[in-house]
């Protein structure tokens, strides 16, 4: 009896683990998509309203998927805390946050990354091409991100609940 | 006791920052540093913080420049003078923005970036020209925080010289200097106290329109005037002058209109249709004195017009806003304190 037991919270340990990478597999390009249509907010507010940057963020952040809000509230929080941080600056502390609690990977943050370093430095033309680049990178990540998804979502929902029965049999 | 704290506690006490502390944000970690750590004495009399890259940081009082090292002490050598970097001039050039250049590109254009309290930060770098005129500003490489103060109470001996107390009407006024005398800190005072009233002259209050087109005078911020203008005063800001005071003649029906540094020819032409529509006028201008005035034409015009009834010379003879000269524009000869009384 104890062995059964034991075996179920084994395969059923195995199946949560196989779902939790099946899940970030699949919430990255929803992520993602997201991310692309807050860009899009954010180059809207800054190149025809021309919006001040903090003021723009936080409208984003109210807008936006909430999985994401907290990439541009936090950014915003430090812009206006007046502590002498540049956008930039601001950015990078917000993405180290938010890296950890998302669903995307070192390629997404990179493209982040460089997009911080060019936030509220330049004119809104200049500023409407550095983030149509940003969006038009993170729609060629996307799409690979939806092939991965396909691919993986599956594999890693059955590949959870098969090692944990593999496991039992071997150890029953 | 307890009622003592009780009162205390729904008093709202707000204290309004210094104009240093005002400026203080816009400044990298570094350079506040070094600026907080001075004397109060030092700081509640700050003009000026001139940030040039690759030079001596220079603080301007009004006795002078000082240069400080890097440890916020008077520099004795050039050699121990806190050198501005690239960096620095970076930063705040993001900070005085609100790390929103693109929201200041008509401000870059002028080359100045008024901060909230109205405190003016000019810029020089390199200019990029389309069809001839200066588009923006890029490599910034200078900046020039100039600390805007006020002086309640700076304009009372000028104002029973440009108030007609027999029919209680305002005269048409032009104050002039060269740069950093007062100007502005004298025309907001002025405007503050007709606005407000003035019982010691038996002066009622009078609606005035303010076109605030640099943000210095009211000082806005969304809007709001950070600086005491007046119960009576309406403020039309960020606006260009010429269209500002046709806007205000149209739409608030101001018996006075005041507005600060004006320059240009469309300026001018502006004026003289607020002279035609019986309105008074309060202006400042950049001159050092009435013949350097009349060698501007478009100046020279309005002079010929002779429409400015008060012309007012200001100095740092003896302090910033020194009333040097008070000069009655009909006769074009300078008014006494007798006169002042009779007018």
């Amino acid at each position: 009896m104890l062995k059964i037991l034991a075996c179920l919270v084994i395969i059923s340990a195995g199946g949560i683990c196989g779902m939790l990478v099946a899940r970030s597999y699949s919430l990255r390009p929803v992520e993602l998509r997201s991310l692309k249509s807050a860009l899009q907010m954010l180059e809207t507010e800054i190149t025809y309203a021309s919006t001040p940057l903090a003021e723009a963020l936080g409208l984003v952040a109210a807008r936006t998927d909430y999985r994401l809000a907290p990439l541009f509230e936090e950014t915003r929080k430090e812009l206006l805390s007046m502590s002498g941080c540049t956008a930039r600056e601001a950015w990078e502390k917000a993405l180290l946050k938010f890296y950890p609690r998302s669903s995307l990977i070192g390629c997404d943050i990179s493209i982040l990354r460089s997009l911080g370093g060019a936030l509220g430095i330049s004119d809104s033309s200049d500023q409407s091409k550095h983030l149509r680049l940003a969006r038009e990178q993170i729609e060629a990540e996307l799409e690979k991100a939806e092939i991965s998804a396909q691919q993986h979502v599956k594999l890693w929902n059955y590949l959870g609940f098969l090692g944990g029965l593999v496991i039992s049999l071997i150890f029953y | 006791m307890s009622r003592l704290v009780h009162s205390l506690e729904n008093c709202r006490v707000t204290i309004k920052p210094s104009p240093w502390q005002e400026v203080i944000p816009v400044l990298p970690a570094g350079i506040r540093g070094i600026i907080s750590g001075l004397s109060l004495n030092i700081l509640e009399r700050l003009e000026e913080i001139r940030l040039r890259q690759n030079k001596p940081l220079i603080l301007g009082l009004p006795d002078g420049d000082i240069f400080l090292d890097i440890n916020g002490k008077p520099a004795v050598t050039p050699r121990d003078c806190y050198l501005v970097t690239a960096d620095d001039i970076q930063r705040v050039t993001q900070l005085i923005s609100g790390c929103s250049l693109y929201a200041f590109g008509e401000e870059l254009k002028n080359g100045f970036i008024t901060l909230p309290g109205g405190h003016r930060v000019g810029l020089t770098g390199k200019t990029l020209l389309e069809n001839g005129r200066v588009r923006t500003l890029k490599y910034i490489s200078g900046l020039n925080i100039r600390i805007s103060r006020e002086v309640k109470g700076a304009a009372s001996p000028l104002l029973p010289f440009i108030i007609d107390q027999r029919s209680g009407n305002i005269f048409n006024t032009l104050i002039f200097s060269p740069p950093r005398c007062g100007k502005t800190t004298m025309l907001r005072d002025i405007i503050r106290q007709l606005s407000n009233g003035i019982p010691e002259l038996n002066f009622k209050g009078v609606v005035i329109g303010v076109v605030d087109e640099r943000s210095e005078l009211a000082g806005c911020f969304q809007g709001v005037p950070q600086r005491e203008v007046g119960i009576r005063t309406d403020v039309l800001d960020g606006c260009r002058k010429a269209e500002g005071m046709f806007m205000l003649l149209r739409s608030m029906a101001p018996r006075v209109i005041a507005t600060d540094e004006i320059g240009t020819d469309e300026d001018f032409a502006a004026l003289e249709g607020v002279f035609n529509a019986g309105v008074k006028v309060l202006t400042t201008v950049h001159a050092a004195s009435l013949t350097e005035l009349n060698q501007r034409p478009a100046l020279r015009n309005l002079l010929n017009m002779k429409v400015i009834e008060r012309f007012v010379l200001l100095s740092r003879s003896k302090n910033i806003g020194t009333v040097e000269e008070i000069i009655d524009g009909r006769t074009m000869l300078p008014l006494s304190g007798k006169e002042a009384k009779h007018a």
